[in-house]
């Protein structure tokens, strides 16, 4: 199996709240949540600079260190870990100026969903991976190998992978969910959210109609487009959200919603009556990956860090905070040994088993007009 | 002397204004380097008219309601400041302010919690028993205020309040005590001495408060965002999305432009009417 597609912003509303107020009013510049400092060399040919999601990696607790600490000490190279990527497209909009006109970015490491990297290939504003150096990345799990986003597997190595699914509160409708349809439930009227992530909402809407998202066409696509519009239009659907479905569902505004796995499993802490179901029509595949700005000033710190974040134990530490999907061959052994984390070794959603792949399904590429076509369409439905 | 002024005026507002222009009738030659070519694409115009026309028109409604009810609320309170807040006037005056003391997203979502489904001012409506009859008046869509109209609407009056009632209170501080006095004097009762005296020396704070919420009620992206559906988004939510997410720099031009040039015609018609500058003192 290989993976494509999607996912655009990440986590808890509340801090992504205070990203987004920076990004519009103070600037990117302000954005910079550096990390722990305090390596034995911080010097800057001893620098790396990453932009990710919010909240997408394990963070320092009382005796515990994060795994930007961990690799601050075990390396000596002091990393500016950036929490600065709520929107994937927005952060697009942000940095292409800049690659158009060949200047260089600050970051030499960048966290994206597979399918904004795919694009960054095409137009050739990454730099190859320094993967000779990383002997670890021979961890990476085979369905992961040469996807079809990178196909040579040159420019990116996965980070997390995930499920869009259906997440629903059980005490708030009543009774399981299984299918899409659920959703265009009356009953739920106006307590239901999707996606803006096209890929994943429009992915659901088609597997349920039958159609192949590995090789999406418009015209498959327009009973799902139809039918999106009129849930719209008819005030089905209350909202299009990134992350923020989460603050809905935990406030009791949603019923159900188009969701990610790894949120639910977190959420599920604060709300136990949350449940996430893969659609029995299917549910879409997603990963975000690591990727290199064209130029990149720290090649041999991008080396080192994507060695250590691809060792089982580091890679176990890191799913077992985020508890997605991991790339990374061997964390569930680890996580398995160590009795706090055993359970998660046993989590389809963090592991599927060969059942739970055989409904998963990943949203194949658009080409850059169909990818217009289908934004101009996507956005006239969410916006009204 | 209007030197500086004028620089300012070019370099920060006429030049970035004048460089939307030919943006805006120019077609993306690539869309991801948003490398355009100047084509003269007057139907760029007519494209995002057609398309985004009940946006713009639901944006103007929005601006005007909350503006509309801005006035009810604004008009009572600095008539209450100016003349019966005494000694409290300046702290009456700063508790108006107070909340541009926090940031205008947080507003917004703090909104979020007070207007949700199971949030206190519906909790407050359901023990009051109000809950079904504003439902029914179509005040609340299925029991909900969050994310409606009414909600959007309540956002923008919140935040415009104070836009409304500083000119407004500047506007009454002008009024000598010595017009009210002669005019009791004259025999004129309360309501005599508001309609003749404070309400026709009170109109260029009003005039000028109403264009202070409704320019920046028109291009609001917070509150529909954030305390809004997808039908209830407004105009600078779509500019967002076509530089953004569509990718179509000439398109959003377009719509700026647009916008821009329908607000400058409603305040030069506004201004024809008699709506005069802000009453600075």
């Amino acid at each position: 199996m290989t993976f494509t597609s999607s996912r655009s912003s990440r986590r808890h509303f509340l801090q992504r709240l205070a990203l987004a107020a920076g990004t519009a009013g103070l600037g990117p510049a302000l954005l910079q949540a550096c990390a722990p400092r305090g390596g034995p060399q911080a010097g800057a040919a001893k620098e790396l600079v990453i932009s990710s999601f919010p909240l997408y990696i394990d963070t320092d607790q009382p005796g515990l260190p994060g795994t930007v600490k961990r690799f601050e000490e075990a390396t000596g190279i002091r990393v500016r870990y950036s929490e600065d990527i709520n929107d994937v497209r927005q952060f697009f909009a942000r940095i292409h100026p800049q690659l158009a006109g060949g200047q260089l970015l600050q970051q030499d490491l960048i966290v994206l969903t597979s399918w904004m990297a795919e694009r960054l290939i095409r137009l050739g504003w990454l730099d190859p991976l320094p993967l000779a150096q990383v002997p670890n990345a021979k961890n990476l799990r085979s369905p992961l190998r040469n996807p079809s986003w990178d196909p040579t597997q040159l420019y990116s190595l996965p980070w997390q992978s995930g499920i869009a699914g259906i997440v629903y509160n059980i005490k708030a409708t009543g009774r399981q969910l299984r299918s899409v349809d659920d959703l265009f439930d009356p009953a739920f009227k106006g307590r239901v959210s999707a996606l803006l992530e096209m890929r994943d909402t429009m992915g659901l809407l088609m597997l349920a109609d039958g159609k192949d998202v590995s090789r999406p066409t418009w015209e498959a696509a327009q009973p799902a487009f139809e039918r999106l519009e009129k849930a719209r239009r008819e005030g089905q659907i209350r909202r299009f959200t990134g992350n923020d479905y989460q603050n809905d569902l935990l406030a009791g505004n949603l019923a159900a919603c188009i969701g990610w796995s790894g949120d639910v499993a977190q959420l599920a802490l604060d709300q136990p009556d949350l449940r996430f179901v893969v659609p029995e029509s299917g549910g879409i595949l997603w990963a975000d990956v690591m990727i290199m700005p064209k130029g990149a000033r720290h090649p041999q710190a991008v080396a080192q860090w994507l060695n250590w974040v691809y060792d089982p134990r580091q890679a176990a530490r890191i799913a077992a905070a985020v508890q997605y999907i991991s790339p990374v061959e061997g964390v569930r052994e680890v996580l398995a040994a160590d009795p706090a984390t055993a359970k998660l070794a046993k989590n389809p959603l963090m592991f599927p088993d060969a059942a739970m792949e055989r409904r998963l399904h990943i949203f194949g590429p658009l080409s850059e007009e169909q990818e217009a076509r289908w934004e101009e369409r996507f956005a006239r439905i969410t916006e009204g | 002397m209007l030197a500086p002024g004028l620089l300012w005026l070019t370099c920060l507002y006429l030049l970035p204004v004048m460089a939307l222009v030919p943006l805006s009738l120019s077609e993306p030659v690539d869309r991801f380097t948003l490398h355009t070519e100047f084509r003269w694409r007057v139907v760029n115009y007519l494209e995002v008219l057609r398309l985004y026309g009940p946006i713009l028109l639901r944006s103007f409604a929005f601006a005007a309601i909350a503006s509309a009810l801005g006035v009810a609320l604004a008009y009572p309170l600095a008539y209450a400041i100016r003349f019966h807040g005494g000694r409290w006037r300046p702290l009456l005056v700063a508790l108006v302010v107070l909340p541009f003391f926090t940031s205008y997203l947080v507003r917004a979502i703090a909104f979020t919690t007070l207007l949700g489904d199971q949030g206190p001012l519906l909790q407050l409506l359901n023990a009051l028993g109000l809950r079904e009859g504003l439902n029914r008046l179509g005040l609340l869509e299925g029991g909900r205020l969050l994310h409606t109209p009414a909600s959007v609407i309540l956002g923008l009056l919140y935040n415009l309040l104070p836009f409304l009632v500083l000119p407004l209170v500047v506007a009454m501080e002008r009024i000598e005590p010595q017009l009210l006095e002669a005019a009791a004097d004259l025999h004129a009762g309360p309501m005599g001495r508001f309609w003749r005296v404070v309400w026709p020396l009170s109109l260029p704070g009003l005039n000028a408060g109403l264009l202070l919420s409704l320019i920046p009620a028109a291009g609001d992206v917070v509150n529909p965002r954030f305390l809004g559906g997808p039908n209830q988004q407004m105009i600078a939510n779509t500019i967002e999305s076509l530089l953004l997410v569509q990718l179509q720099a000439p398109k959003a031009a377009a719509l700026t432009l647009l916008l821009m040039v329908l607000i400058s015609l409603g305040v030069w018609h506004l201004r024809r009417r008699g709506f005069n500058e802000l009453p600075l003192p």
